[in-house]
């Protein structure tokens, strides 16, 4: 492993001098991102102590690029890793990540880590999202052909990355997407527009001792190879438009289901229709058995090989998103609605300046099943238009209005249902009931200055003595932000659970972005949730202390 | 181990001194709003600067950033003979809003979406909204990550500092 990083390194320097004395020629871009955190113990919200006083996750890209050639590295250190991280990623610091890769006008191939989707990911996605502590790049071979233009066919193969290993099982895949009217004379000048798609995933990992319910005495004979295939359908036709895809999954026993041995299958379908000032979507999907990993008994959140993500509306306010819904790969059935509309100026409810609304709602549901039995059998069979219990459900409506040149209001009212069950570990069974009121006002004081206040109450059915919950209970919640010209900015801000003595999360932060780099500190006690201040949004696990980062791009 | 570091760290230094003039990626596929897939080396404006902006929609201060600039917009194509082309990194959660999102909220722009953050990782940027301009030939000239009401003015005026060197 060293050697190779050595040689990496070598090449990377020889690059950069070669550059440098203008042998070379080529581009050098990249990053360089620092997290850290102070925390200590509060029982209260949920915050721990930390034992070495600062967590630091810290990460560099480095990318070079000439011509149709380029290359890459990721050093990233986790010491340790920050509050809310996998105790895996514990193991240090190194060059993670690295590839080669080479591109002409038809053809791209690349060594080493990758990201790939297929489609929507149902079936194949690598990805990263360092806030959340994932990354499942796989390290391998990637190539892309396009023959002629409009036609897109991917293979790959390669092994996933778990932490700062590699998963023993081989993931495989071929795709192809294909645009119609670049290829179809006919369709060339139509306001139709089709592209069609098809993948296929296999995933080859070594046997196991699983033993049957039914019978001790026996083991599960497990399918080494288990294949995905999916298809799909992108249309257009002047406002309207179309999204379906179809995945199927062969048998899988694995411990997300319990080892059954019981084929997957997802559908999604959204349906689009948007004009200037009005626009709506309406999405539905269907899950069953489509947790698809690379380690069939590896629990959680990590050696995913596909992606099947949430359809509800991915809200940013701190009360709002207080209760998040996690997708359920297992099973579940889900709808959504959204709607867009601007009501024009000079009209009663438009006013001088005009009114924007949004408004948007889904339910997510499990599915209604009836049991075939345990681990060795079909595990069980469904109904597809038949729903189980709910899972999540939100109505929202979101007014935004400019009351004089420099006023600007956003009201949000938002009624949420939510079952504790879709949470790892499950915090308490009957749902929670809460409507949530939401102001954000916006004033630039004058050019360069603004201050944006945000007012927000969440009304909840949940209380801490039954559920033993942090979040329990009715919230207040206060904000005021102050920009100052384009580089500062000050925030402070307090949630407050006011009949339930569950903690007070107080936070003040000062943020400085000069260019492409920006430091943000921030001091106080932060709740689980989304954290958008100053410009920039993120998910944050419970701490109390102090939290810095420091971004930058080259 | 600490050799290596400390090679890794000179080498960083290195690059970041030398830092110069990079272009789009050749070898990145992103979509436009009827799902056609567009390479990001095609993105061009006849010799004229190209604002290209990361966004989500999802995220508020990415969407106060394109409403605001919405406002000044025609003012700054005839002036500098700019673009703006919105690049969404909405994943398959919310990639189905992103064209009602935009044509609900009338937005003037040029957009595509890089649905599995493609574009995005190979311009090394950490978070949205970050922005990058391009200069007459494509090279990027300038970058800003984040947005605060009043941003889009340090933008246009390294618009027009370019716009002027044409």
């Amino acid at each position: 492993m060293i050697r190779k990083h050595t040689i990496l390194l070598a090449f990377l320097a020889a690059a950069a001098i070669g550059q440098a004395q203008g042998i070379l020629g080529g581009h050098v871009t990249g990053n360089i991102a620092v997290d850290g955190q102070m925390s200590s113990a509060d029982a209260t919200i949920g915050a721990e102590d930390v034992p070495e006083k600062l967590l630091l996750n810290s990460r560099a890209d480095v990318f070079y690029s000439n011509g149709g050639f380029s290359a890459g590295l990721r050093f990233e250190m986790y010491q340790n890793p920050l509050l809310g991280f996998d105790s895996d990623w514990k193991q240090g610091q190194g060059l993670a990540n690295y590839f080669v890769a080479y591109s002409t006008e038809k053809l791209s191939v690349t060594a080493g880590n990758f990201y790939e989707q297929f489609g929507s990911g149902m079936i194949l996605r690598s990805y990263e999202d360092r806030y959340l502590g994932i990354d499942n790049s796989l390290f391998g071979l990637n190539v892309q052909y396009r023959p002629v233009a409009g036609i897109t066919v991917k293979a790959l193969a390669g092994r996933q990355r778990l932490y700062w290993d590699y998963v023993e099982s081989l993931v495989r895949g071929v795709d192809a997407e294909v645009n119609l009217n670049s290829i179809l004379t006919p369709l060339q000048e139509s306001p139709l527009h089709i592209t069609v798609g098809a993948g296929f995933v296999s995933k080859y990992e070594d046997d196991e001792s699983i033993i049957a319910s039914a019978n001790p005495e026996y083991r599960l004979n497990l399918p080494l190879n288990v294949g995905a295939a999916a298809f799909r359908l992108d249309m257009g036709y002047g406002h309207w438009g179309l999204q379906a895809e179809y995945a199927r999954k062969g048998q899988d026993p694995s411990v997300m289901n319990n080892y059954i041995f019981r084929e997957g299958e997802a559908l999604t379908l959204n349906l689009t229709y948007s004009q200037r000032g009005f626009s709506t979507n309406l999405q539905c999907k269907h899950v069953d058995n489509m947790a698809f990993k690379s380690l069939r008994s590896r629990e959680g959140q990590m050696a995913y090989i596909n992606y099947i993500p949430a359809i509800n509306k991915q809200h940013t306010y701190a009360l709002l998103s207080m209760y998040p819904y996690a997708t359920q790969t297992v099973g579940e059935n889900g709808l959504q609605a959204d709607v867009i509309y601007k009501i024009k100026k000079n009209t009663l409810l438009g006013g001088k300046y005009g009114t924007d609304l949004h408004l948007n709602t889904s339910v997510i549901t499990s599915l209604h099943t009836d049991s075939l039995g345990g681990r060795g059998t079909e595990g069980y069979h469904i109904d597809w238009f038949d729903n189980g219990g709910i899972y999540y459900g939100d109505l929202s409506v979101e007014v935004a209005k400019k009351l004089s040149p420099t006023l600007k209001l956003v009201a949000t009212y938002a009624y949420q249902v939510f079952n504790p069950v879709v949470e790892e570990p499950a915090t308490t069974d009957g749902l929670h009931h809460n409507n949530i009121v939401v102001a954000d006002l916006t004033w630039k004081v004058h050019k360069g200055h603004s201050l944006r206040f945000e007012a927000e109450w969440l009304g909840s059915d949940s209380r801490y003595d039954d559920v033993n919950d942090p979040r329990a209970g009715d919230w207040i919640m206060g904000l005021v932000e102050w920009n100052i010209g384009s580089h500062w900015f000050l925030s402070a801000s307090d949630q407050y659970p006011y009949n339930d003595g569950s903690g007070n999360y107080y936070n003040v932060a000062v943020g400085y972005t000069h260019d492409a780099t920006r430091l943000q500190i921030a001091f106080g006690k932060q709740r689980r949730g989304m954290l958008c201040i100053g410009g920039v949004c993120r998910e944050v696990p419970a701490s109390n202390g102090l939290t810095f980062s420091l971004t930058t791009n080259f | 181990m600490k050799k290596i570091i400390l090679t890794f760290c000179f080498c960083l230094a290195a690059t970041a001194l030398m830092a110069q003039s990079a272009t789009l990626p050749a070898n990145v596929t992103l979509h436009n709003l009827n799902g056609e897939p567009v390479q990001a080396s095609a993105i061009t404006n006849d010799g004229n600067p190209i604002i290209i902006s990361f966004w989500a929609t999802w995220c508020k201060p990415c969407n106060r950033e394109l409403t605001n600039i919405k406002e000044v917009y025609d003012q700054w194509q005839e002036e500098t003979g700019v673009k703006l082309v919105a690049i969404s990194i909405d994943d398959a959660r919310s990639v189905g809003r992103v064209r009602p999102h935009v044509e609900g909220n009338d937005w003037p722009y040029e957009v595509y979406t890089d649905q599995n953050s493609d574009l995005k990782r190979a311009l090394g940027i950490v978070n949205v909204p970050h922005t990058i301009l391009l200069n007459g030939d494509g090279e990027i000239v300038w970058q800003h990550t984040g947005y605060q009401d009043g941003s889009e003015d340090e933008l246009y005026e390294k618009v027009k500092e370019l716009a002027t060197k044409q």
